[in-house]
Protein backbone atom coordinates (compact mmCIF):
# COMPACT_ATOMS: atom_id res chain seq x y z
CA UNK A 1 0.00 0.00 0.00
CA UNK A 2 2.59 2.16 0.68
CA UNK A 3 4.70 1.17 -2.04
CA UNK A 4 1.83 2.00 -4.14
CA UNK A 5 1.28 5.72 -2.74
CA UNK A 6 4.68 6.40 -3.12
CA UNK A 7 4.98 5.24 -6.86
CA UNK A 8 1.82 7.59 -7.30
CA UNK A 9 3.63 10.46 -5.99
CA UNK A 10 6.49 9.87 -8.29
CA UNK A 11 4.03 9.61 -11.05
CA UNK A 12 2.26 12.33 -10.05
CA UNK A 13 6.07 14.40 -10.48
CA UNK A 14 7.15 12.68 -12.96
CA UNK A 15 3.70 14.43 -15.15
CA UNK A 16 4.23 17.56 -13.61
CA UNK A 17 7.89 17.84 -14.45
CA UNK A 18 6.65 16.57 -18.20
CA UNK A 19 3.82 19.25 -18.29
CA UNK A 20 6.72 21.79 -17.37
CA UNK A 21 9.10 20.61 -20.09
CA UNK A 22 6.26 20.79 -22.76
CA UNK A 23 5.02 24.45 -21.24
CA UNK A 24 8.89 26.09 -20.96
CA UNK A 25 10.72 24.16 -23.80
CA UNK A 26 9.37 24.60 -27.78
CA UNK A 27 7.99 21.70 -28.93
CA UNK A 28 10.59 22.48 -32.09
CA UNK A 29 13.02 25.34 -32.57
CA UNK A 30 16.48 26.16 -34.57
CA UNK A 31 19.21 28.11 -33.48
CA UNK A 32 21.91 29.36 -35.79
CA UNK A 33 21.01 27.66 -38.57
CA UNK A 34 23.42 27.83 -41.55
CA UNK A 35 22.35 25.95 -44.74
CA UNK A 36 23.40 25.86 -48.23
CA UNK A 37 22.88 24.03 -51.07
CA UNK A 38 25.44 23.55 -54.05
CA UNK A 39 28.00 25.19 -52.05
CA UNK A 40 26.21 28.40 -51.91
CA UNK A 41 25.12 29.62 -47.84
CA UNK A 42 21.47 30.08 -48.70
CA UNK A 43 20.41 30.58 -44.90
CA UNK A 44 23.14 32.19 -41.81
CA UNK A 45 22.38 32.16 -38.61
CA UNK A 46 18.63 31.65 -38.32
CA UNK A 47 16.82 30.55 -35.39
CA UNK A 48 13.30 29.98 -34.61
CA UNK A 49 10.71 28.69 -31.95
CA UNK A 50 7.51 26.76 -32.42
CA UNK A 51 5.31 25.74 -29.75
CA UNK A 52 2.84 23.23 -29.99
CA UNK A 53 -0.64 25.16 -31.25
CA UNK A 54 1.04 27.78 -33.51
CA UNK A 55 1.61 28.17 -36.99
CA UNK A 56 4.29 29.61 -38.90
CA UNK A 57 4.47 30.88 -42.55
CA UNK A 58 7.56 31.02 -44.38
CA UNK A 59 7.59 33.41 -47.39
CA UNK A 60 10.41 34.64 -49.25
CA UNK A 61 11.43 35.02 -52.72
CA UNK A 62 12.46 32.00 -55.13
CA UNK A 63 15.79 30.48 -54.05
CA UNK A 64 16.00 32.23 -50.71
CA UNK A 65 16.06 28.81 -48.66
CA UNK A 66 12.26 27.66 -47.91
CA UNK A 67 12.29 24.73 -49.24
CA UNK A 68 16.04 23.47 -47.79
CA UNK A 69 14.76 25.38 -44.46
CA UNK A 70 11.81 23.02 -44.37
CA UNK A 71 14.41 19.88 -45.10
CA UNK A 72 16.10 21.06 -42.77
CA UNK A 73 13.43 21.11 -39.59
CA UNK A 74 11.69 17.95 -40.71
CA UNK A 75 15.57 16.62 -40.35
CA UNK A 76 16.56 15.33 -44.61
CA UNK A 77 19.14 17.73 -44.45
CA UNK A 78 21.96 18.16 -41.98
CA UNK A 79 22.98 21.54 -41.49
CA UNK A 80 25.85 23.21 -42.21
CA UNK A 81 25.86 25.11 -38.51
CA UNK A 82 23.36 24.99 -35.85
CA UNK A 83 21.44 22.29 -34.44
CA UNK A 84 17.48 21.86 -35.12
CA UNK A 85 15.86 20.50 -31.70
CA UNK A 86 12.72 18.61 -31.36
CA UNK A 87 10.90 17.96 -28.16
CA UNK A 88 10.11 14.35 -27.20
CA UNK A 89 6.32 14.43 -27.60
CA UNK A 90 6.84 15.30 -31.14
CA UNK A 91 7.80 11.84 -32.13
CA UNK A 92 6.98 11.94 -36.20
CA UNK A 93 6.66 14.69 -38.87
CA UNK A 94 4.11 14.61 -41.21
CA UNK A 95 6.19 16.27 -44.10
CA UNK A 96 4.74 17.34 -47.97
CA UNK A 97 7.41 18.30 -50.27
CA UNK A 98 7.31 19.63 -53.42
CA UNK A 99 6.34 16.41 -54.97
CA UNK A 100 3.30 14.90 -53.96
CA UNK A 101 4.79 11.35 -53.59
CA UNK A 102 2.01 9.27 -55.37
CA UNK A 103 2.28 7.00 -57.69
CA UNK A 104 0.22 7.10 -60.95
CA UNK A 105 -0.67 3.50 -60.72
CA UNK A 106 -2.02 3.61 -57.31
CA UNK A 107 -5.57 4.45 -56.44
CA UNK A 108 -6.24 6.78 -53.73
CA UNK A 109 -7.76 4.73 -51.55
CA UNK A 110 -4.52 2.16 -51.57
CA UNK A 111 -2.00 4.96 -51.22
CA UNK A 112 -4.00 6.33 -47.97
CA UNK A 113 -4.29 3.09 -46.70
CA UNK A 114 -0.63 2.22 -47.29
CA UNK A 115 0.86 5.78 -45.96
CA UNK A 116 -1.46 5.40 -42.64
CA UNK A 117 -0.44 2.23 -41.66
CA UNK A 118 3.65 2.91 -42.59
CA UNK A 119 2.98 6.08 -40.63
CA UNK A 120 1.63 4.39 -37.23
CA UNK A 121 -1.65 6.38 -37.78
CA UNK A 122 -5.20 4.99 -37.75
CA UNK A 123 -5.98 3.33 -41.42
CA UNK A 124 -9.85 2.41 -39.97
CA UNK A 125 -12.26 2.62 -43.34
CA UNK A 126 -14.16 5.02 -41.53
CA UNK A 127 -11.75 7.21 -40.24
CA UNK A 128 -10.36 7.07 -43.77
CA UNK A 129 -13.46 8.06 -45.42
CA UNK A 130 -14.12 10.98 -43.30
CA UNK A 131 -10.68 12.80 -43.75
CA UNK A 132 -11.40 11.88 -47.49
CA UNK A 133 -14.61 13.54 -47.49
CA UNK A 134 -12.76 16.69 -45.59
CA UNK A 135 -10.35 17.01 -48.21
CA UNK A 136 -13.09 16.62 -50.94
CA UNK A 137 -11.14 13.43 -52.26
CA UNK A 138 -14.00 11.20 -51.64
CA UNK A 139 -15.54 10.55 -55.12
CA UNK A 140 -11.92 9.90 -56.05
CA UNK A 141 -11.06 7.39 -53.79
CA UNK A 142 -10.88 4.47 -56.52
CA UNK A 143 -9.20 6.44 -59.37
CA UNK A 144 -5.76 6.07 -59.67
CA UNK A 145 -3.38 8.89 -58.58
CA UNK A 146 -1.93 9.32 -62.16
CA UNK A 147 -5.41 10.35 -63.58
CA UNK A 148 -5.93 13.19 -61.13
CA UNK A 149 -5.32 17.00 -61.97
CA UNK A 150 -2.75 18.94 -59.93
CA UNK A 151 -5.23 20.10 -57.45
CA UNK A 152 -6.44 16.69 -56.51
CA UNK A 153 -2.95 15.62 -56.28
CA UNK A 154 -2.37 18.17 -53.77
CA UNK A 155 -5.47 17.58 -51.95
CA UNK A 156 -5.19 13.73 -52.04
CA UNK A 157 -1.22 14.18 -50.18
CA UNK A 158 -2.97 16.49 -47.85
CA UNK A 159 -5.14 13.81 -46.39
CA UNK A 160 -2.30 11.55 -45.87
CA UNK A 161 -0.54 14.27 -43.86
CA UNK A 162 -3.60 14.27 -42.02
CA UNK A 163 -4.03 10.82 -41.91
CA UNK A 164 -0.80 10.09 -40.66
CA UNK A 165 -1.73 11.74 -36.73
CA UNK A 166 1.69 12.83 -36.21
CA UNK A 167 1.55 16.50 -34.29
CA UNK A 168 3.96 18.31 -36.79
CA UNK A 169 3.27 18.95 -40.14
CA UNK A 170 5.85 21.02 -42.27
CA UNK A 171 4.38 21.59 -45.87
CA UNK A 172 6.14 22.94 -48.75
CA UNK A 173 3.64 25.10 -51.08
CA UNK A 174 0.74 23.60 -49.56
CA UNK A 175 -1.84 25.47 -51.65
CA UNK A 176 -0.31 26.47 -55.01
CA UNK A 177 -2.21 24.47 -57.24
CA UNK A 178 -4.97 24.32 -54.70
CA UNK A 179 -8.35 26.28 -55.73
CA UNK A 180 -10.02 28.93 -53.47
CA UNK A 181 -12.50 26.02 -51.64
CA UNK A 182 -9.91 23.95 -50.76
CA UNK A 183 -7.91 26.61 -49.19
CA UNK A 184 -10.66 27.41 -47.33
CA UNK A 185 -10.59 23.23 -46.29
CA UNK A 186 -7.19 23.31 -45.42
CA UNK A 187 -7.35 26.42 -43.27
CA UNK A 188 -9.89 24.75 -41.44
CA UNK A 189 -8.31 21.37 -40.97
CA UNK A 190 -4.71 23.54 -40.09
CA UNK A 191 -6.93 25.45 -37.09
CA UNK A 192 -8.15 21.95 -35.79
CA UNK A 193 -4.95 20.64 -35.73
CA UNK A 194 -3.53 23.68 -33.80
CA UNK A 195 -6.28 23.52 -31.24
CA UNK A 196 -5.60 19.83 -30.58
CA UNK A 197 -1.97 20.81 -29.73
CA UNK A 198 -0.09 20.57 -33.60
CA UNK A 199 2.05 22.52 -34.92
CA UNK A 200 2.16 23.30 -38.58
CA UNK A 201 5.01 25.40 -40.48
CA UNK A 202 4.59 25.93 -44.08
CA UNK A 203 6.46 27.51 -47.08
CA UNK A 204 4.08 29.54 -49.33
CA UNK A 205 4.08 32.17 -51.95
CA UNK A 206 0.36 32.14 -51.64
CA UNK A 207 -2.43 33.71 -49.53
CA UNK A 208 -3.11 30.99 -47.05
CA UNK A 209 -5.47 32.80 -45.34
CA UNK A 210 -4.37 31.08 -41.56
CA UNK A 211 -5.38 32.98 -38.41
CA UNK A 212 -3.43 34.40 -36.07
CA UNK A 213 0.15 32.20 -38.10
CA UNK A 214 3.22 34.05 -37.52
CA UNK A 215 4.99 35.21 -40.88
CA UNK A 216 8.54 34.45 -41.30
CA UNK A 217 10.31 36.01 -44.04
CA UNK A 218 13.20 34.80 -45.55
CA UNK A 219 15.85 36.92 -47.57
CA UNK A 220 18.16 36.22 -49.89
CA UNK B 1 -0.84 -5.21 -40.56
CA UNK B 2 2.76 -4.05 -38.86
CA UNK B 3 4.13 -1.52 -41.03
CA UNK B 4 6.90 -3.63 -42.65
CA UNK B 5 4.51 -5.85 -43.84
CA UNK B 6 2.22 -3.41 -45.15
CA UNK B 7 5.20 -2.01 -47.24
CA UNK B 8 6.31 -4.65 -48.94
CA UNK B 9 2.47 -5.56 -49.80
CA UNK B 10 2.34 -1.78 -51.44
CA UNK B 11 5.63 -2.55 -53.14
CA UNK B 12 4.67 -5.55 -54.91
CA UNK B 13 1.59 -3.78 -55.89
CA UNK B 14 3.43 -1.04 -57.06
CA UNK B 15 6.12 -3.37 -58.78
CA UNK B 16 2.94 -5.69 -60.77
CA UNK B 17 0.90 -2.73 -61.23
CA UNK B 18 2.90 0.09 -62.36
CA UNK B 19 6.11 -1.23 -63.49
CA UNK B 20 4.72 -3.67 -65.69
CA UNK B 21 5.75 -6.73 -63.41
CA UNK B 22 8.40 -9.31 -64.21
CA UNK B 23 7.39 -8.76 -68.35
CA UNK B 24 10.66 -6.44 -68.78
CA UNK B 25 12.95 -8.99 -67.36
CA UNK B 26 11.22 -12.08 -68.51
CA UNK B 27 11.61 -10.83 -72.19
CA UNK B 28 14.97 -9.67 -71.79
CA UNK B 29 16.27 -13.09 -70.36
CA UNK B 30 13.86 -15.45 -72.90
CA UNK B 31 15.57 -13.11 -76.17
CA UNK B 32 19.09 -13.93 -74.58
CA UNK B 33 17.92 -17.71 -74.60
CA UNK B 34 16.84 -17.59 -77.80
CA UNK B 35 19.22 -15.43 -79.23
CA UNK B 36 22.59 -17.26 -77.94
CA UNK B 37 22.41 -20.37 -79.83
CA UNK B 38 22.17 -18.63 -82.60
CA UNK B 39 25.90 -17.68 -82.04
CA UNK B 40 27.33 -20.67 -81.05
CA UNK B 41 25.90 -22.80 -83.64
CA UNK B 42 23.62 -25.70 -83.72
CA UNK B 43 26.24 -28.38 -82.42
CA UNK B 44 23.87 -29.98 -79.33
CA UNK B 45 26.98 -31.28 -77.39
CA UNK B 46 28.00 -27.18 -77.55
CA UNK B 47 25.08 -26.65 -76.65
CA UNK B 48 24.59 -28.52 -73.39
CA UNK B 49 27.99 -27.43 -72.73
CA UNK B 50 27.30 -23.92 -72.48
CA UNK B 51 23.88 -23.27 -71.40
CA UNK B 52 24.23 -23.44 -68.02
CA UNK B 53 26.56 -20.54 -68.07
CA UNK B 54 24.91 -18.58 -71.11
CA UNK B 55 21.28 -19.13 -68.72
CA UNK B 56 22.85 -17.81 -65.40
CA UNK B 57 24.54 -14.85 -67.26
CA UNK B 58 21.05 -13.90 -69.17
CA UNK B 59 19.68 -14.60 -65.52
CA UNK B 60 22.61 -11.76 -64.25
CA UNK B 61 21.45 -9.29 -66.97
CA UNK B 62 17.71 -9.49 -66.67
CA UNK B 63 18.31 -8.64 -63.10
CA UNK B 64 20.04 -5.38 -64.17
CA UNK B 65 17.68 -4.10 -66.82
CA UNK B 66 15.04 -2.86 -64.08
CA UNK B 67 17.22 -2.07 -61.64
CA UNK B 68 16.91 1.59 -62.36
CA UNK B 69 13.02 1.54 -61.52
CA UNK B 70 13.62 0.41 -58.34
CA UNK B 71 14.74 3.19 -56.15
CA UNK B 72 15.20 6.03 -59.34
CA UNK B 73 11.50 6.84 -58.70
CA UNK B 74 11.13 6.97 -55.41
CA UNK B 75 14.04 9.51 -55.50
CA UNK B 76 12.10 11.87 -58.20
CA UNK B 77 9.15 11.89 -57.20
CA UNK B 78 9.02 12.37 -53.35
CA UNK B 79 8.68 9.57 -52.13
CA UNK B 80 12.15 8.87 -50.77
CA UNK B 81 11.79 11.31 -48.13
CA UNK B 82 8.54 10.34 -46.64
CA UNK B 83 10.16 7.03 -46.28
CA UNK B 84 13.24 8.60 -44.75
CA UNK B 85 10.70 10.31 -42.17
CA UNK B 86 8.04 7.27 -41.93
CA UNK B 87 9.74 6.27 -38.40
CA UNK B 88 10.26 2.77 -39.85
CA UNK B 89 14.26 2.25 -40.54
CA UNK B 90 15.54 3.42 -43.96
CA UNK B 91 17.35 0.22 -44.52
CA UNK B 92 14.67 -2.37 -43.10
CA UNK B 93 12.21 -0.11 -46.11
CA UNK B 94 15.03 -0.65 -48.54
CA UNK B 95 15.08 -4.52 -47.44
CA UNK B 96 11.13 -4.49 -48.06
CA UNK B 97 11.49 -3.21 -51.25
CA UNK B 98 14.59 -5.01 -52.64
CA UNK B 99 12.51 -8.50 -51.15
CA UNK B 100 9.22 -7.39 -52.66
CA UNK B 101 10.58 -6.31 -55.87
CA UNK B 102 12.57 -9.73 -56.42
CA UNK B 103 9.07 -11.43 -55.39
CA UNK B 104 7.07 -9.65 -57.88
CA UNK B 105 9.44 -8.67 -60.69
CA UNK B 106 12.27 -11.49 -60.95
CA UNK B 107 9.62 -14.70 -59.87
CA UNK B 108 10.07 -16.03 -63.80
CA UNK B 109 14.04 -16.57 -63.53
CA UNK B 110 13.75 -19.71 -62.29
CA UNK B 111 11.84 -21.37 -64.33
CA UNK B 112 13.11 -19.74 -67.59
CA UNK B 113 15.96 -21.40 -66.73
CA UNK B 114 14.65 -25.16 -66.01
CA UNK B 115 13.18 -24.79 -69.60
CA UNK B 116 16.10 -23.29 -71.16
CA UNK B 117 18.32 -25.82 -69.48
CA UNK B 118 15.91 -28.51 -71.12
CA UNK B 119 15.98 -26.70 -74.36
CA UNK B 120 19.58 -26.47 -74.34
CA UNK B 121 19.84 -30.12 -74.33
CA UNK B 122 19.92 -30.53 -70.75
CA UNK B 123 18.78 -33.57 -68.94
CA UNK B 124 15.54 -33.10 -66.32
CA UNK B 125 17.97 -33.47 -63.49
CA UNK B 126 20.38 -30.94 -64.07
CA UNK B 127 17.89 -28.99 -65.69
CA UNK B 128 15.68 -28.67 -62.20
CA UNK B 129 19.78 -28.17 -60.52
CA UNK B 130 19.94 -24.95 -62.75
CA UNK B 131 16.57 -23.76 -61.52
CA UNK B 132 17.29 -24.57 -58.17
CA UNK B 133 20.70 -22.34 -58.46
CA UNK B 134 18.91 -19.46 -60.12
CA UNK B 135 16.42 -19.58 -57.84
CA UNK B 136 18.94 -18.98 -54.92
CA UNK B 137 21.07 -16.79 -56.53
CA UNK B 138 18.07 -14.22 -58.00
CA UNK B 139 17.28 -12.91 -54.63
CA UNK B 140 21.47 -11.82 -54.23
CA UNK B 141 21.50 -10.48 -57.96
CA UNK B 142 18.19 -8.49 -56.99
CA UNK B 143 19.67 -7.12 -53.66
CA UNK B 144 22.95 -6.20 -55.26
CA UNK B 145 21.36 -4.45 -58.32
CA UNK B 146 19.25 -2.64 -55.92
CA UNK B 147 21.98 -1.41 -53.96
CA UNK B 148 23.52 -0.35 -57.08
CA UNK B 149 20.13 1.28 -58.20
CA UNK B 150 19.85 3.09 -54.64
CA UNK B 151 23.71 4.44 -55.06
CA UNK B 152 22.80 5.59 -58.97
CA UNK B 153 19.07 7.00 -58.12
CA UNK B 154 17.86 10.69 -59.24
CA UNK B 155 21.28 10.43 -61.48
CA UNK B 156 21.78 10.48 -65.44
CA UNK B 157 22.97 7.83 -67.22
CA UNK B 158 22.31 5.67 -64.17
CA UNK B 159 21.29 2.54 -65.95
CA UNK B 160 25.32 2.91 -67.03
CA UNK B 161 26.39 3.73 -63.45
CA UNK B 162 24.36 0.53 -62.08
CA UNK B 163 25.71 -1.62 -64.83
CA UNK B 164 29.12 -0.54 -63.77
CA UNK B 165 28.48 -0.92 -60.14
CA UNK B 166 26.64 -3.98 -59.82
CA UNK B 167 28.49 -6.71 -62.45
CA UNK B 168 31.43 -6.85 -60.27
CA UNK B 169 29.75 -7.67 -57.19
CA UNK B 170 27.11 -10.20 -58.60
CA UNK B 171 30.07 -12.03 -60.37
CA UNK B 172 30.38 -14.78 -57.42
CA UNK B 173 26.71 -15.44 -57.76
CA UNK B 174 27.64 -15.98 -61.43
CA UNK B 175 30.07 -18.38 -60.92
CA UNK B 176 28.66 -20.60 -58.27
CA UNK B 177 25.27 -20.18 -59.76
CA UNK B 178 26.62 -21.97 -63.32
CA UNK B 179 29.27 -24.21 -61.26
CA UNK B 180 25.93 -25.52 -59.36
CA UNK B 181 24.48 -26.52 -62.97
CA UNK B 182 27.35 -27.47 -64.73
CA UNK B 183 28.66 -29.72 -62.21
CA UNK B 184 25.08 -31.64 -62.10
CA UNK B 185 26.38 -32.61 -65.57
CA UNK B 186 30.07 -33.31 -65.03
CA UNK B 187 30.86 -33.77 -61.40
CA UNK B 188 27.76 -34.06 -59.05
CA UNK B 189 29.53 -34.10 -56.16
CA UNK B 190 30.46 -30.31 -56.48
CA UNK B 191 26.42 -29.65 -57.07
CA UNK B 192 25.81 -29.07 -53.31
CA UNK B 193 29.02 -26.79 -52.42
CA UNK B 194 28.58 -24.11 -55.16
CA UNK B 195 24.61 -24.33 -54.27
CA UNK B 196 25.69 -23.72 -50.68
CA UNK B 197 28.36 -21.02 -52.01
CA UNK B 198 25.30 -19.08 -54.26
CA UNK B 199 23.17 -19.68 -50.71
CA UNK B 200 25.94 -17.66 -48.82
CA UNK B 201 26.48 -15.09 -50.64
CA UNK B 202 22.67 -14.32 -51.48
CA UNK B 203 22.42 -14.36 -47.39
CA UNK B 204 25.14 -11.85 -47.14
CA UNK B 205 24.00 -9.48 -49.64
CA UNK B 206 20.65 -9.91 -47.29
CA UNK B 207 22.53 -8.80 -44.87
CA UNK B 208 24.77 -6.07 -46.15
CA UNK B 209 22.95 -4.40 -48.88
CA UNK B 210 20.02 -3.17 -47.37
CA UNK B 211 22.52 -0.61 -45.55
CA UNK B 212 24.57 0.45 -47.98
CA UNK B 213 21.24 1.12 -50.18
CA UNK B 214 20.04 2.87 -46.95
CA UNK B 215 23.20 4.89 -46.38
CA UNK B 216 23.31 5.95 -50.03
CA UNK B 217 19.80 7.07 -50.04
CA UNK B 218 20.26 9.13 -47.17
CA UNK B 219 23.42 10.55 -48.99
CA UNK B 220 21.11 11.13 -51.83
CA UNK B 221 18.75 13.22 -49.85
CA UNK B 222 21.33 15.46 -48.07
Amino acid sequence: MAGNTERLGQARRCALSLATMTQTAPALSCTDLTLDRGGRVLVRDFSLAVNAGEAVVLTGPNGSGKTTLLRALAGLVRPGGGVVKRSPAEAGIAFLGHADALKSSETVEAMLQSWTTLQGGNADATRLDAVMRELAVAHLARRECGKLSAGQKRRAALARVVLSERRVWILDEPAAPLDTASRARLAELVARHRKGGGLVIAATHVDLGWADARAVELTP
Amino acid sequence: MSAALALFAREMRLAFSGGGGPAGPAAFNLAALSLAPLAIGPNAEVLAAAGPGVICFAALLATLQPAERLFGEDASDGTLELYALSGQSLALTCLMKALAFTCAVFWPLPILAVLGALAYGLEFGPALITGLSLLLAAPGLALVAGFAGALAAGLKRAGLLIALIAAPLQVPLLIFAAGAARSAVEAPHLVGPNLMMTAAYSLAALALAPFGAAAALRARLE
